[in-house]
């Protein structure tokens, strides 16, 4: 018995052990630390306002060395990312901030940079295995999102439900496939009943694509009430798409986008109601947790804390929605509607 | 005689502007002077530059393959997808390999022996067989390849080089010889430079075309392959697009479209230029559309230089007489 009072007294003091190594990791600024910054492909306005935070993080820390802001384009996106991550190791720098639009091919790349000690953080898009990523800094759980937008899918068509269909990034968007994989675990509640998914089509995150794309699930379901766009280039491409065909009436556009670019969407009425999260925010808070990895004041570990800055203390945990992996969750996110969004456009 | 001057002028010339890139890169960026620096610079392109290669047979024999690039998507996904069926892997990839060979006699069937342009029968193709490898990968990806086939893909082999890039080597230099120093490359240029003349002198056409077209999808097959080692995984969309960065490569190298001009030097100094300025730009941290921006500028010029060139030259000795 008393052995076992022992025992049990070990296990306390290592968890209390543990407990203090798993301090709040704070930031030194002034250290020296080169970082890249590479989103899925450059110019649009997502990722100019993740540079934006994480250009704010980085003079908050009076980090020496300047960001490097660098995208493939869209049409290049997975060689591109993988080309950009190599340069980057060839280069020596100390952190490779990632929106990963490449899935699992970015691995051996992302596995490279590693081997030379550098930090990979991936933000927005995850790498799906986890391999050759130290932590995703996650913009809200995944799961929810599912939830919300089977939510806004229900505000949309009515308590009588109908047919609805999603316009997605690219195929191999990790975000946006777990997204969806969310909102279809979410609609097997009975609330949610009613709804019908025709289809999953995607539109590359191309203006173009995703307008055809958009345009063809019009003229192939002609009972479609709703077209949820989880990515902010889908969702106003297709809402244009609705605009020029007259039909936003009968049918709306909902999902995820930025309230500058869906003001005029919302407010005449072809998309009532849509979802984001900051990106300035992520994009500060996955500069805060790369530089606090690569100077090593952080572990990227199960049950780590630290501190980014004005946005307050964060834990590192398993990622729920991956079968490995590491993350940090920002969240929360907000829907916008007539009544919010002219005040966030500004 | 003058042709071939001329030809020796545009390899100097490109020759000229391997040197200017190779000693701004060397400037701009201290990490460009490295072995591994410069197997990544041939890594990062090694299957466009193994397709490149076939490209100039075809273009030279006045034909295009558009469709290089779906084949290699195609051969990577027949791959990946029969392999997930629990076929061994080196089954799947002489399956993926056969693939490629198929594709390769349809486009030679429709252009040399029913006569249809090359530039429609691959453009279908291109469209074709990209279908085919959608439907077989769709939008998932594949991986979970053996570690044998990922380490071949991904780790050195012999010295700093990669098997990709040894394949680089071996095939440059047979196809060089084959090219420069057979009957068969002779075969090329006549049926490339006089389709009419070869068919008189009783050059069996449809035989060279079917070789061109066959070698050239069969060397795409293997790229895509590679390309899946290299990334470790595959899915619908692997190579897209490729086929452009390719036919820009053999062009530039002094190729030309209408046939029956060309050589395997020039080809591999354009290589050369195109690798070395994209590996200097990317590490002065010029990425995406810049990047692109530049190199479409490169090639206008280097259709202008030799037209002005030759513009200039023609005045010349006009005014002269």
């Amino acid at each position: 018995m008393k052995r076992h009072l022992l025992g049990a007294a070990a296990v306390a003091a290592m968890a209390l052990l543990s407990q203090n190594a798993f301090a709040q990791a704070i930031a030194t600024p002034g250290k020296d630390v080169s970082m890249v910054l590479l989103p899925k492909f450059l110019g649009i306005l997502p990722f100019d306002l993740a540079h934006k935070g994480a250009e704010e993080a980085a003079k908050e820390l009076k980090n020496p060395a300047t960001l490097q802001f660098l995208g493939p384009t869209p049409q290049n996106s997975v060689a591109g990312q993988i080309e950009i991550v190599t340069n980057a190791t060839t280069q020596g720098v100390k952190a490779i901030m990632l929106s990963n639009n490449s899935g699992d091919q970015i691995v051996p790349a992302a596995k490279a940079a590693q081997a030379k000690g550098i930090k990979v953080v991936t933000w927005d898009s995850p790498i799906p295995s986890s391999e050759g990523e130290d932590v995703f800094v996650a913009q809200v759980d995944f799961n929810d999102i599912g939830k919300v937008m089977a939510d806004m899918t229900l505000n949309l068509t009515g308590p009588e439900g109908g047919e609805f269909a999603i316009l997605s990034a690219s195929p191999d968007a990790a975000n946006q496939n777990s997204w969806i994989a969310g909102m279809k675990t979410a609609l097997k509640d009975p609330k949610y009943a009613k709804l019908k998914l025709d289809e999953i089509v995607y539109g590359n995150d191309e203006s173009e694509k995703s307008y055809t794309q958009a345009q063809a699930l019009i003229d192939k379901y002609p009972h479609v009430k709703v077209i949820m766009a989880p990515t902010s280039v889908g969702i106003v491409a297709a809402a244009k798409a609705l605009q020029d065909e007259k039909l936003c009436d009968k049918i709306k556009i909902s999902g995820l986008g930025m309230p500058t670019e869906m003001l005029a969407y919302t407010k005449n009425g072809c998309a009532p109601q849509f979802a984001l999260w900051s990106f300035v925010d992520l994009g500060y808070l996955a500069y805060y947790t790369s530089y606090l990895l690569a100077t090593g004041a952080l572990e990227a570990k199960e049950g780590a804390k630290f501190k980014a800055g004005r946005m307050g203390e964060y834990t590192i945990t398993k990622d729920p929605t991956r079968a490995k992996g590491l993350r940090v969750l920002m969240g929360p996110f907000t829907v916008y509607d007539k009544n919010n969004i002219e005040a966030a456009a500004k | 005689m003058s042709a071939l001057s001329g030809l020796k002028r545009w390899e100097t010339l490109l020759f000229a502007v391997l040197l200017a890139v190779v000693a701004l890169n060397g400037i701009e960026s201290k990490y460009y002077w490295g072995v591994g620096n410069f197997v990544n610079l041939f890594q990062l392109s090694i299957e466009k530059s193994i397709v490149a290669l076939t490209m100039t047979f075809v273009i030279i024999g006045a034909d295009i393959d558009l469709s290089v690039a779906s084949v290699m998507g195609l051969a990577a996904c027949v791959m990946a997808w029969t392999f997930q069926q629990g076929a061994p892997l080196p089954l799947a990839i002489l399956l993926a390999l056969g693939s490629g060979v198929l594709a390769g006699l349809n486009n030679a069937f429709w252009i040399a022996y029913v006569g249809l342009p090359s530039l429609a029968v691959t453009l279908a193709g291109l469209i074709g067989y990209r279908g085919v490898a959608r439907i077989l990968v769709e939008d998932r990806a594949i991986g979970g390849f053996p570690e044998w086939f990922n380490t071949l893909g991904q780790q050195a082999l012999i010295g700093p080089l990669t098997l990709s890039i040894v394949i680089f080597v071996v095939l440059f230099g047979f196809f060089a010889i084959l090219l420069h120093a057979s009957a068969i490359g002779r075969l090329v240029y006549v049926v490339g430079s006089n389709i009419q003349a070869a068919r008189y002198s009783g050059v069996r056409v449809g035989l060279v075309k079917t070789a061109m077209f066959v070698g050239s999808s069969a060397v795409a097959a293997l790229a895509g392959i590679l390309y899946a080692a290299r990334l470790g995984s595959v899915r619908g969309d692997t190579a897209d697009g490729f086929e452009l960065d390719i036919i820009t490569t053999v062009l530039l190298g002094g190729v030309s479209i209408f046939g029956g001009k060309g050589n395997l030097v020039g080809v591999g100094l354009s290589l050369l230029v195109i690798l070395n300025l994209r590996n200097g730009m990317g590490l002065a941290d010029i990425t995406g559309n810049t990047q692109n921006y530049v190199i479409g500028g490169l090639l206008i010029l280097s259709v202008l230089i030799p037209n002005l060139y030759q513009e200039i030259q023609n005045k010349w000795k006009g005014r002269k007489q």
